[in-house]
């Protein structure tokens, strides 16, 4: 990204809000406090944010969370949600086994494993 | 919670009703029809139980991508119930956390 | 590694269109789908398209998947189902996985068509069991035949919680209400006044402050919002519902799309982040295509156009399409598409909340656009509405058609030549008053909107008789008693059901007959029996 992160903090003090308890990320419940908490201590980045928090990192692999992550990091900077980049996009696009992975390129013949 | 008859569609294909466990209970479903289907149509909403808040979740997209209806599946944990098919005599079980966990371990 | 010429990501209506295109020049075409069935969200849609003939319209969505299949099918087009691609490398090689084994493929040309994904809203308890997606509703109810629920919330009055709403009805769920956080209707005013002549409320500028319940949904309450969607305080309202069911719109699944690392933008027109993408399709990577939802947000009927057009494409790259006959196929889907984006809910207009007349200068129900049917008095001016003096005189038919969207098989459905659209596709249809009406109910039936009804103020002394588009069970028999409701769903006078009338051709759509006293000719537009 040849994008320029500003890394200046948000306007004032981080204010605890009432609705910060409500869970975003529901894999791994992550609160929109947490959040919003993660971005005054200076992520700037939605990649940064799943890093330091784990959002987007559970079984579902962000499918629900991303796009309210955007919006709660867009509110909070000021910025409009198209503006926040969406977390970088890895292979696999779905949880699988490891066994899966771990079989690629493996081909069973009477018992033994053989490498292709 | 089966519809019986329905105007556009009138009635739904069904595979052949089998029996299966859902934590050490007999129900019957339908087979081929996806596990979090024939745990609705017998009353079940509950597919687990969170890891840090120990809250209830249940079938949320129905399509396989949220992953909230993991369950225990034959002793295999985070099977999506809302997209493996129902098999006879199958073992399903209430999900505790994100692994393997019995319900008493975990407490 | 297997090479195929072309591969595409995700059977559904963009997907499989492609295919289809691309095979039928003669190409060798493999499609893969993470899903155990075919035809993306094709099968859940059990409502009649929009559209012209060209866009199969009122053919239902779910025979429009079978079609699709079938063509498929015939053309040799290979598709592996539960095969889910995990990425896209390198461009155009891709790794599966089928079963429990990982599968690793390389494209001459890509077409991703992976559409989109639920978008959903935050609100306490929104974890609960029964807090669902409209799709996981849609599925539950259209694919394996169940309720979602007994007595059901809605959020989100866009197409898809409109169409939902409606499909809820049908499976014999209750609607408690539809609301949204905007003021206005988002979706057809026809979709939302199917909906709201059974007695469904909608409550516009309300949000869903909270889901009750402590092991699975037990109510919902929801609370006005003012115009900067703030809550007002002491609006909450408690509803007695099961199952919340979010359609708060979609974003394009562009995951796979992002890892081919083509030229991505971020576009709310478009709904999210999508691939940058040339006249057909075609994204920064030479050989790499988008179609469908996934290049951005729009509904099956320009899915299957997007589709064709790639497949066109492909087929005109590798030397399968001359020049000449690509041309003149691009120039067809071209205008075909063009028509579906007309109209006020067209590329164009989309998210306006400032337009208050038609292309033709009629001004919008306001009553349409905030509680989802039109007032009596709003209707009159209107095209497709004949004037008082002919309906004394025999059956006629009242279009209630008052958006410019991009439909007209009300046209064709006329044997008489009775209804007329003329010019664009989204003009609205205008009654020809010189032309007798035969009472034959096609036109009831073969609106997707289910918006004509046949209105005869001469049926007997005192009483008229109104013909309505049905399409719920049980279907009452003639002679059945009951009231008959309004465009708003309260009861305006008893009504006799005279006629029942569903034939093969009607689609499922039955046309239902009733006698109601003659000041309620043009208020009854709806039955509910005893």
């Amino acid at each position: 990204m040849s994008k320029r992160i500003m890394r200046t903090p948000p306007e004032g003090e981080f204010v605890a809000r009432p609705d910060d308890s409500l869970i975003i990320c529901r894999c791994e419940e992550i609160t929109r406090g947490e959040i919003r908490r993660a971005i005054y201590d200076g992520m700037r980045t939605m990649n940064e944010i799943k890093r330091y928090l784990r959002v987007g990192m559970g079984l579902c692999q962000g499918q629900t969370c991303n796009r309210l992550v955007q919006g709660i990091m867009a509110k909070e900077l000021g910025l409009d949600p198209v503006e926040v980049d969406i977390p970088l996009s890895r292979s696999p696009a779905r949880p699988i086994p490891m066994s899966v992975y771990a079989n690629d390129g493996v081909t069973k013949e009477k018992g033994e494993r053989k490498y292709e | 919670m089966r519809i019986q008859n329905h105007p556009i569609l009138k009635t739904f294909e069904k595979g052949r009703l089998v029996t299966f466990e859902y934590d050490g209970d007999t129900l019957q479903g339908f087979e081929g029809e996806p596990i979090a289907m024939a745990l609705r149509a017998n009353g079940v909403m509950i597919h687990r139980y969170t890891s840090k808040q120990a809250e209830p979740r249940g079938v949320f997209c129905a399509i396989g991508r949220c992953t909230d209806c993991v369950m225990i599946v034959d002793g295999k944990p985070n099977v999506r119930t809302c997209v493996v098919p129902l098999q006879e005599g199958m073992k399903i079980k209430t999900q505790y956390g994100i692994a393997k966990k019995e319900k008493d371990e975990s407490a | 590694m297997k090479r195929y010429e072309v591969i595409v990501i995700g059977a559904g209506p963009a997907g499989l269109s492609a295919a289809i295109e691309a095979a039928s020049h003669g190409m060798q075409v493999v499609v893969f789908d993470e899903n155990a069935r075919p035809g993306g969200q094709l099968f859940k849609q059990i409502h009649k398209f929009f559209g012209s003939k060209e866009h199969k319209a009122k053919e239902r969505g779910f025979h429009i998947g079978e079609k699709l299949l079938k063509e498929a099918q015939a053309l040799g087009v290979e598709v592996v189902l539960q095969a889910t691609v995990l990425g896209i490398f390198d461009g155009k090689e891709i790794s599966v996985m089928i079963k429990d084994r990982l599968e690793h493929y390389r494209a001459n040309d890509l077409i991703i068509a992976t559409g989109a994904s639920e978008n959903s809203v935050p609100f306490p308890g929104w974890t609960l069991p029964g807090v669902i997606g409209a799709g996981a509703a849609q599925t539950m109810m259209n694919i394996h035949g169940l309720k979602p629920g007994n007595r059901v919330l809605m959020v989100g009055s866009g197409n898809v919680g409109l169409v939902v709403g409606y499909q809820l009805l049908q499976a014999g769920c209750q609607l408690a209400a539809v609301i949204d956080v905007t003021s206005r209707i988002g979706g057809y005013g026809v979709h939302a006044a199917k909906v709201a002549r059974t007695g469904v409320p909608f409550l516009m500028s309300h949000t869903i402050k909270e889901a009750c319940g402590t092991t699975r949904v037990e109510g919902a309450t929801i609370i006005q919002v003012d115009g900067h969607w703030q809550p007002v305080p002491g609006s909450e309202k408690h509803l007695e519902v099961d199952t919340i069911c979010l359609a708060v719109g979609l974003s394009p699944m562009s995951q796979l799309a992002r890892m081919s690392h083509c030229w991505m933008e971020n576009n709310s027109g478009r709904g999210g982040m999508v691939p940058i993408c040339n006249e057909y399709g075609e994204t920064s990577l030479p050989g790499v295509y988008a179609v469908g939802d996934v290049a951005g947000i729009e509904e099956a009927s320009s899915a299957m156009i997007q589709g064709r057009v790639a497949g066109a494409a492909v087929a005109r790259a590798r030397g399968y399409l001359g020049e000449a006959e690509f041309k003149d196929r691009y120039g067809d889907y071209h205008s075909s598409l063009g028509q579906l984006r007309e109209g006020m809910f067209g590329h164009k207009n989309k998210g306006r909340t400032d337009l208050t007349h038609t292309e033709e200068g009629y001004a919008l129900s306001r009553t349409l656009l905030a509680r989802g049917y039109l007032a009596e008095e709003e209707l009159a001016g209107y095209s497709g509405v004949c004037s008082g003096e002919k309906r004394k005189n025999g059956v006629f038919p009242i279009i209630e058609c008052t958006q410019n969207i991009p439909c007209n098989p009300c046209r064709d459905a006329c044997k008489q030549g009775c209804i007329k659209v003329s010019g664009k596709i989204t003009n609205l249809p205008v009654v020809d008053e010189s032309v007798s009406c035969t009472g034959c109910g096609m036109c009831v039936v073969s609106c997707p909107g289910q918006a004509i009804f046949l209105v005869d103020e001469s049926y007997a002394p005192g009483y008229a008789a109104v013909s309505i588009p049905y399409e719920f069970y049980p279907l009452p028999e003639v002679g059945a008693r009951g009231s008959a409701l309004d465009r708003s769903g309260a009861v305006v006078g008893e009504a006799e059901v005279i006629g029942v009338k569903i034939t093969r051709a009607m689609d499922e759509t039955a046309v239902l007959t009733m006698k109601v006293p003659l000041d309620c000719s043009m208020k009854a537009r709806f039955f509910k029996p005893l």
